[in-house]
């Protein structure tokens, strides 16, 4: 453990150094994805100027449940975004290099990429959690704080999860992009209060593919508008589901990769 | 060190026929087709052997090392890498190997070549006195330190492949294993290349297998040689016993003062049946063709130059090259070596 640790590190004092070198890549990097995101809010500041507002939301509300979704998100997409080049590796054969050294092949996989983007979702995530939660009724006790750091992991577990389901279906199906992205492109929903949309997303979104507790959810129970415990328990559930399931395929993936080759 | 005992490995393939009628049937009802890469190859390998295993491309010399190195498990037969199941205890194998595929580099394509040593220590565990003993010898055999702050990705071919063979090295594997490791390199990068291997291989009795085209590596490093055609083993044994067997044609060419005109009988002067030797004349060129278990070098030579007078002689050994190319087209060997 304590080697992985300090793999870990190593990795990371060298992509913070090439993130201070390539600066001009980090800025343009991160500040397109913080023009994505602007755009995105401007257009809901723009719908709350007809309506008073969404389904019970307020605007500040839908502002905090925006700026929550992006926590999650960004910390998966800063840590673990190699995922998403698991079925080119397979592809190109280049999982071999993976199964030569004797550390865990999806521990490599990941900590080869960090993708500085995702300072971009980060940066508006935590501004609009300093612009919304002093205009909100949330009581910022230890257990608030805490449990809303607890949601964002758990939230980032899914978020890996979910995506690393979507890639392992690279080892058998050749192009397997179209189902990374519309999965991933679900996770959208979670974005506005999944109250508003028809009862078969509703029951996707926390079910199947429960991306309703990546913001949704955590956000309903930070506001008090739902119970934290009960949600912390789901979401708890679904990790756990989700994350054993997501690392079995991926070795299934990998036997399967050993037995037919590239 | 290694054993593989009647390993096979085969691909399964779905045979597609050409149209929009057979793209529909085949999406329907593929063809199966099965493709042996490895069939039935079965070696065993002493620690401290230096193989080169040859066989032409698509011959299933790469299947064979991804099988050893536990990247591919074996369609049949069982492999032992020092008493490990390479594609079963896949971590504990790794520990004991490394692996240079030319082609490919195994490098972290971002990362300064330092900085990839360094995280290759942590990961294998590799001691700092060792660490700093096996920096000092790569220094000395392979002059790293012209390029280690460098990103790898910036390297030229010859240092890449000057950098993964030392990378491979770092943690003392007891097996080595090289796909191509001279693939593509000049003249001084392959002698390099080759000093490594020799050096690790003699001081710490490191088994070597090498894939390659370049039959000089051969010649440079291995002992004993595999060759491997259409997924079968056609020749194992010593580089010298098919050189014995296929490597006794020499021939000696002359450059003579004048031109050769006296069309004597050579083989009467030689004491040898005419059909023993082959006579080429071009002018002042004369070249002689012959056995070298019949006649000798020497006797040849002599002869010659008591009877002519010789500006220039050159001795012509059958290359392993032209040896090789003859066992792919004869397909199967018969070298008695046991």
């Amino acid at each position: 453990m304590k080697r992985y640790f300090e793999i870990y590190l190593k990795f990371l004092a060298q992509h913070l150094k090439r993130m201070l070198q390539y600066r001009s890549d980090f800025l343009i990097g991160a500040g397109s994805f913080l023009f994505i995101q602007a755009s995105g809010i401007l257009f809901m500041v723009l719908i709350f100027q007809q309506i008073p507002d969404l389904n019970g939301w307020s605007l500040t509300e839908m502002m905090f449940l925006y700026g929550y979704f992006q926590l999650p998100r960004g910390i998966d997409h800063l840590l673990t975004d190699n995922i998403w080049l698991i079925p080119t590796k397979v592809r190109r054969g280049e999982i071999d290099r993976y199964l030569l050294r004797p550390i865990n092949p999806l521990f490599q996989l990941v900590i080869e990429r960090f993708q500085i983007e995702a300072f971009g979702e980060l940066i508006v995530g935590v501004a609009l959690m300093i612009y919304t939660i002093p205009l909100l009724n949330i009581d910022l006790t230890v257990w608030t704080v805490l449990l809303g750091l607890l949601f964002i992991i758990l939230g980032s577990l899914i978020y890996t999860s979910i995506k690393l389901i979507t890639a392992s279906i690279g080892f058998w199906v050749i192009n397997s992009m179209p189902i990374m992205t519309t999965v991933y492109n679900i996770a959208d929903f979670s974005k506005y209060p999944t109250t508003i949309f028809p009862k078969v997303i509703q029951y996707t979104v926390t079910y199947l593919i429960p991306f309703a507790f990546v913001s949704f959810l955590p956000a309903t129970a930070l506001l008090n508008r739902s119970n934290g415990l009960e949600i912390l328990l789901g979401s708890v559930i679904a990790v756990s589901v989700l994350s054993i399931a997501a690392y079995r395929l991926w070795v299934l993936g990998l036997k399967s990769y050993q037995s037919v080759g590239s | 060190m290694i054993e593989a005992k009647h390993i096979s490995k085969s691909f399964v393939k779905y045979e597609k026929e050409k149209g929009l009628i057979g793209m529909i049937k085949g999406f329907v009802n593929a063809k199966k087709v099965i493709k042996k890469a490895v069939d039935n190859v079965s070696f065993t390998i002493q620690e401290g052997e230096v193989i080169g295993y040859i066989g032409a491309n698509g011959a299933g010399k790469s299947t064979t090392i991804k099988m050893l190195t536990g990247i591919l498990t074996p369609t049949s037969g069982e492999i032992l890498v020092d008493g490990i199941i390479p594609y079963k205890d896949r971590v504990r194998n790794a520990r004991n190997i490394g692996v240079v595929f030319g082609q490919r580099t195994q490098l972290w394509w971002d990362l300064p070549l330092v900085e990839s040593f360094s995280i290759l220590k942590e990961i294998y565990q590799v001691s700092n006195e060792d660490y700093k003993a096996r920096m000092e010898m790569f220094e000395d055999v392979l002059q790293l330190s012209e390029f280690i702050k460098s990103p790898v990705r910036t390297l030229s071919l010859g240092q890449r492949m000057r950098a993964d063979i030392a990378a491979s090295l770092l943690h003392n594997p007891k097996v080595l294993y090289l796909d191509e490791p001279t693939i593509g390199l000049d003249v001084n990068a392959k002698l390099k290349m080759r000093q490594a291997i020799k050096t690790m291989n003699k001081t710490f009795k490191t088994t070597v297998i090498l894939t390659t085209h370049d039959l000089d590596d051969i010649e440079e490093l291995c002992n004993r040689i595999l060759i491997i055609d259409n997924g079968k083993i056609i020749y194992d044994g010593a580089l010298s016993d098919i050189k014995t067997k296929y490597g006794s044609d020499t021939k000696v060419s002359f450059v003579l003062k004048e031109a050769w005109t006296d069309f004597v009988d050579l083989a009467h002067l030689m004491e040898v049946d005419p059909k023993d030797i082959i006579v080429k004349v071009d002018e002042d060129k004369l070249e002689i063709g012959f056995d070298k278990r019949i006649l000798s070098v020497a006797h040849v030579a002599q002869v010659i130059m008591k009877n002519y007078e010789v500006t220039d002689l050159k001795i012509m050994e059958t290359d392993i090259e032209s040896i090789v190319s003859r066992i792919y087209n004869e397909g199967k060997v018969n070298v008695s070596n046991d």
